[in-house]
C-alpha cells in the first residue's frame, strides 16, 4: 500500500531568497537548503567570483570574476578590482586608493567615483551589479528558477552612504534586495545556528578591504549586537601594497627605473605577492619570483608579519573599544570567530587569541561564513525560521550639525535598529518658507570631521513670524542601517515635503537612468541570442533546401523552380554574413516557402514509395 | 496605571485596540500618538526595574515586532511593524540605563532637561581646578615639560576625587528610586520633592562629567 505523502503541504513556492556577500577580493552567493545554509558552486566547484569586472575596446565583450582576472595583466586599465573600496565615496576620498589601481577615474567624481572605461564611465554600484548579475544568473541556473529576491551583506562599519550604493548595485542588477546584513553578524548566524548556544561572542573580521569586530551577546535563540567597530579601509590589500612596494623598490633599484607606472608590470608584481602571502599562511619561507623582469628572492614568515605589524595593530584598538562599548571586559567573551580570508595569517590568529584570551573559531571556511549567514538570514526573511533573531546596530552616530558646525547627536553608535529620534525645528526669520537640516554620521564633535550624509529641506512652511512653525523631524534608521527622514507641521498635523541632497551617493533619477542603460545592455544581448537562433535556423533550412535539390525527386519540379531555390539560398548565404537577424530570418522564410513544393513532392514520393514497399510485402506476406 | 495613549480603531478590522496587535483580527496597529516607554514595555511608571524581566519583554517583543517577519505583509502593517519596532529599541535603550531611565521620568513628569549646575559645596574646587587646567595650558604652550608635569599630577589627584563624587552622586539618585515607587504606591503626592533632589542631583552629576573631560581631554 502506497503511503500518503504529506510532503506536500506547507508554504506555496514562492520566489527563493538567496545570501550574498559582495567582498572586496571575491563574491559568492548561497541559499537555504533543508538541511542548512549551502554555497553555491561553478561547475569546477569553485563558490568564489574574483570581484573583478573587465570592458574590452568596443565595450562589447563583458568579462566576470575568474575570466576578468586575466585581463588585470594584460589590458590593466579596463579590469575593474576592489570596487567596495570606492563604494558610496567621492573624489576627494580615494585619492591615496588611486595611486595603487591602475584605473582612471573620470572628472565629476565628486560625489560618486565614475571610472573610465574607454569612452565609456562606471560607477561603483555598476560596476558591483555586474557582479551581483553573475552570482543571480548562478544561482538561478542552479536553484531551477529565476532569482529576484536576495540578502546582501556589507561590512558593520560601513556608513549610510556607503550601504545605498550597495542596495542600488543590487537595484541596477535586477534584484530586489530585502536586507543589507552585516557581514560579522552573518558571521555569527552561520555559526550560532545551534539554538541552544548562549553566551558573549566577538567577531573579528578581517577581509580584503575593510575590517570590523562585533561583539554580541546570544540568548533563546536572539543575536543581540552589543558593540559593533572597525575600519572599512583595512584589510588584505594593504597588506598586498605593502608587499608590492617591497618589490617594486628592490626591482627599481636593481634596474635603475621607474616600473611602478608601467601597470602590466605591476599587476603581475601584484599577483605574485598575492600568491606568495598565502603562502606564507601554511609555509615558514616562500620564493618571490616575478618572471618578466628576472626577479628572485626569498622570504619568509618573519619578515612579512614585520611588513603587516603596524596594519594588524591597527585593528586592536576597535576591539578594545568594542568591548569598552559593549560594557564587557575580554575575559568575559565566551568564544571568538574569525571570518574574511586574511584571518588565515598565522600573525592575525595570534594577536586575536592575544586580547580575547581564547583559541578563535575556524571550523567554517572564513570565505563562505558571511554567504552561509546571508542564507540564514535570506531564510528568516522569506518566512522559513522564526527561530533566530538578529538585532543589530548602528555603526556611527547619527547627527545634525547646529550653530558654529558643531554636531548634535541624535542616534548614537551601537543603538540597536530600527532606531530613531525626533527633533523639533523652526524658522529664525519671518516668513522664511524653508529649513536646511544637514545631517551627518560619525563620532567627532565638529560637522567638518563628521561624514556628510545628506542636506534635508523642509519646504513650503507657511509664512509666519519666526520662531512660530513648529516642524517635527523625524530619523529613522531602519534595519538595513539606511536613514529616511519625514517631516510633519506639529500644528496642523500635516506631512511637510523634504527635500533630500544626498552628498555622496547617486540620485533615483540617476539609478532610473542607469536601470534604462542597462536595459539597452540585456537589449544588445537579446539582439545577440536572436542572431544566433536565426543563423541556426538559417542552417537547417539551408541543408535542408540543398538536400532535397539533391534528390531525385528535384527532377520533378522544373529548371526554373530549382533555379529560384536555389536564388533563394544564395540569397541566405548572404545575410548570413551579415550581423541582421532579420534579414535572415526573411530570407530564410523566403527559401523555406519556394522549396515547399519540392518537399511536398519528396514527401508524397516517400510515401508512395513506403506504401509500394508495403504492399509489396503484404504481398510476399500474402 | 492609566492606559490612555495608545487607543484607536484598528484600521483593518475597526475594533477598538490598544496594544501593539488588535485583539480581534490580530494585525499588527498603527503608531498613533507619542508613545510612553513605560507603557510600551508593559511597565509601570516606576524606577526600580528587574532587568532580567525587562530584557525578557524586550525579546519577546522584538520577536513579535520586528520587521523581519513582517516581509511578506501590506505595507501599512510593514510601516507599523518599522515604527514599533524602532519605539521598542528606542524605549528599552532609555529605561535599561538606570541613569537614562530617570531622565526620561523626570521629562515625563513635566521637567525640563537638567542643566549642568555645580554642587554648591564643589565651588571653591572647581575654581582651584579651573586655574590648574589654566597652567597646564600654559606650560604644555610654553614647552615647559617639568611645569607641565607637575601640573598633571596635581589634576590626576582631582580627577580621582571627582569621580568618587560621581559615583557617590549615582549611589544618592539610585537611593531615591525606591522612594519615588514607594511615593507612587502610597499616592500621598509625596514623589514631587524626591523628584526635585534627583533633578538636582543629575544637574550636579552632568556639570562633573563634563568636568572630567575637560580635565582628561587636556592630559
Amino acid at each position: 500500500m502506497p503511503v500518503i505523502e504529506l510532503s506536500m503541504t506547507g508554504r506555496p513556492k514562492s520566489g527563493r531568497v538567496v545570501g550574498i556577500d559582495l567582498g572586496t577580493t571575491n563574491s559568492l552567493v548561497a541559499f537555504s537548503a533543508a538541511d542548512g545554509p549551502r554555497v553555491i558552486r561553478d561547475d569546477r566547484g569553485e563558490a568564489l567570483v574574483p570581484s573583478i569586472v573587465y570592458y574590452d575596446e568596443e565595450m562589447k565583450r563583458l568579462l566576470i570574476g575568474e575570466e576578468a582576472r586575466d585581463r588585470l595583466i594584460t589590458e590593466p586599465r579596463r579590469a575593474i578590482y576592489s570596487v567596495k573600496r570606492f563604494m558610496g565615496k567621492g573624489a576627494d576620498d580615494v585619492q591615496e586608493d588611486l595611486k595603487l589601481v591602475p584605473f582612471r577615474i573620470a572628472a565629476d567624481s565628486q560625489r560618486v567615483i565614475r571610472f573610465q572605461m574607454g569612452n565609456r564611465v562606471f560607477t561603483p554600484p555598476e560596476i558591483s551589479a555586474f557582479i551581483l548579475r553573475q552570482l543571480k544568473e548562478r544561482a538561478s541556473s542552479y536553484l531551477g528558477e529565476e532569482v529576484v529576491q536576495a540578502v546582501i551583506t556589507t561590512p558593520a562599519y560601513f556608513n549610510d552612504a556607503q550601504r545605498q550604493a550597495t542596495k542600488d548595485a543590487g537595484h541596477l542588477a535586477g534584484l530586489d534586495v530585502l536586507r543589507i546584513v552585516n557581514e560579522p553578524t552573518a558571521a555569527s548566524l552561520a555559526y550560532g545556528l545551534d539554538k541552544k548556544k548562549e553566551g558573549f561572542i566577538a567577531v573579528y573580521d578581517l577581509g580584503g578591504g575593510t575590517f570590523d569586530i562585533s561583539i554580541l551577546k546570544l540568548k533563546d535563540g536572539i543575536f543581540e549586537v552589543l558593540a559593533t567597530g572597525g575600519d572599512t579601509h583595512l584589510g588584505g590589500d594593504d597588506i598586498d601594497n605593502r608587499l608590492i612596494s617591497l618589490v617594486v623598490d628592490e626591482i627599481d633599484r636593481r634596474t635603475g627605473r621607474r616600473i611602478e607606472s608601467d601597470v602590466a608590470v605591476f599587476q603581475s608584481v601584484r599577483r605574485e605577492v598575492i600568491r606568495v602571502k598565502h603562502e606564507l599562511s601554511s609555509s615558514e619561507n616562500a620564493r618571490i619570483a616575478v618572471e618578466p623582469l628576472q626577479y628572485e628572492r626569498e622570504i619568509s614568515r618573519t619578515e612579512l608579519e614585520a611588513l603587516m605589524e603596524e596594519l594588524i595593530e591597527r585593528t586592536i584598538t576597535p576591539c578594545k573599544q568594542a568591548l569598552k562599548d559593549a560594557g564587557l571586559s575580554a575575559d568575559q567573551i565566551d568564544e571568538v570567530v574569525l571570518v574574511g580570508g586574511s584571518t588565515r595569517i598565522p600573525l592575525v590568529r595570534r594577536r586575536v587569541e592575544e586580547i580575547f584570551k581564547r583559541i578563535p573559531h575556524t571550523e567554517l571556511n572564513p570565505d563562505e561564513v558571511v554567504a552561509l549567514g546571508a542564507a540564514v538570514q535570506a531564510d528568516i526573511l522569506s518566512g522559513g525560521s522564526r527561530d533566530l533573531l538578529l538585532l543589530d546596530v548602528t555603526p556611527l552616530s547619527l547627527g545634525i550639525e547646529t550653530m558654529g558646525g558643531v554636531v548634535a547627536k541624535i542616534i548614537n553608535r551601537n543603538s540597536t535598529i530600527p532606531a530613531s529620534a525626533s527633533e523639533m525645528f523652526t524658522t529664525w526669520v519671518d516668513n522664511q518658507t524653508g529649513i536646511d537640516i544637514h545631517v551627518l554620521q560619525g563620532e567627532r564633535e565638529m560637522a567638518a570631521d563628521c561624514r556628510s550624509l545628506a542636506k534635508f529641506t523642509l519646504k513650503g512652511i507657511s509664512a509666519q513670524p519666526a520662531g512660530l512653525p513648529r516642524i517635527e523631524v523625524k530619523f529613522l534608521i531602519d534595519a538595513n542601517g539606511i536613514l529616511t527622514v519625514g517631516a510633519r507641521d506639529v500644528r496642523t498635523g500635516q506631512e511637510q515635503s523634504v527635500e533630500v541632497k544626498p552628498s555622496y551617493g547617486l540620485s533615483d533619477e540617476q539609478i532610473e537612468k542607469m536601470l534604462l542603460d542597462s536595459l539597452e545592455f540585456a537589449e544588445e544581448d537579446i539582439k545577440k541570442r536572436q542572431l544566433i537562433e536565426a543563423r541556426n535556423e538559417a542552417s537547417t533550412v539551408l541543408a535542408a533546401s540543398e538536400k532535397a535539390l539533391a534528390q531525385r525527386a528535384a527532377e520533378l519540379i522544373g529548371d526554373e523552380e530549382q533555379q529560384s531555390i536555389r536564388d533563394a539560398a544564395e540569397a541566405l548565404k548572404q545575410a548570413l554574413s551579415a550581423e541582421d537577424h532579420r534579414l535572415i530570418r526573411e530570407r530564410t522564410a523566403h527559401l523555406d516557402s519556394v522549396s515547399r513544393h519540392l518537399a511536398e513532392l519528396i514527401m508524397d514520393n516517400a510515401v508512395l514509395s513506403a506504401l509500394k514497399d508495403r504492399k509489396a510485402e503484404e504481398v510476399i506476406g500474402d | 496605571m492609566e492606559q490612555t495613549l495608545e487607543r484607536g480603531r484598528c484600521p483593518n478590522c475597526g475594533a477598538v485596540a490598544s496594544s501593539h496587535f488588535c485583539s480581534d483580527c490580530k494585525r499588527i496597529q498603527p503608531v498613533r500618538s507619542n508613545v510612553d516607554y513605560f507603557e510600551f514595555l508593559e511597565l509601570p511608571r516606576l524606577l526600580a526595574i528587574d532587568e532580567a524581566a525587562l530584557e525578557k519583554t524586550f525579546y519577546s517583543l522584538s520577536r513579535a515586532l520586528h520587521p523581519d517577519y513582517f516581509m511578506g505583509a501590506s505595507d501599512e502593517e510593514r510601516q507599523a511593524s518599522l515604527a514599533r519596532s524602532s519605539i521598542l529599541n528606542d524605549a528599552y535603550r532609555t529605561l535599561r540605563d538606570p541613569i537614562r531611565r530617570v531622565q526620561y521620568l523626570l521629562k515625563l513628569e513635566g521637567y525640563k532637561e537638567a542643566e549642568k549646575r555645580a554642587p554648591a559645596d564643589l565651588l571653591e574646587e572647581v575654581f582651584e581646578l579651573n586655574m590648574q587646567i589654566e597652567e597646564l595650558k600654559n606650560a604644555k604652550k610654553a614647552g615647559d615639560e617639568q611645569e607641565a608635569q607637575e601640573a598633571r599630577e596635581s589634576l590626576e589627584e582631582a580627577l580621582t576625587g571627582l569621580k568618587q563624587r560621581l559615583a557617590g552622586i549615582d549611589d544618592t539618585i539610585f537611593s531615591l528610586f525606591s522612594q519615588w515607587d514607594a511615593a507612587i504606591a502610597a499616592e500621598n503626592g509625596s514623589g514631587k520633592t524626591v523628584l526635585d533632589d534627583i533633578s538636582e542631583l543629575l544637574s550636579n552629576r552632568s556639570y562633573i562629567r563634563s568636568l572630567i573631560r575637560e580635565i582628561e581631554e587636556e592630559f
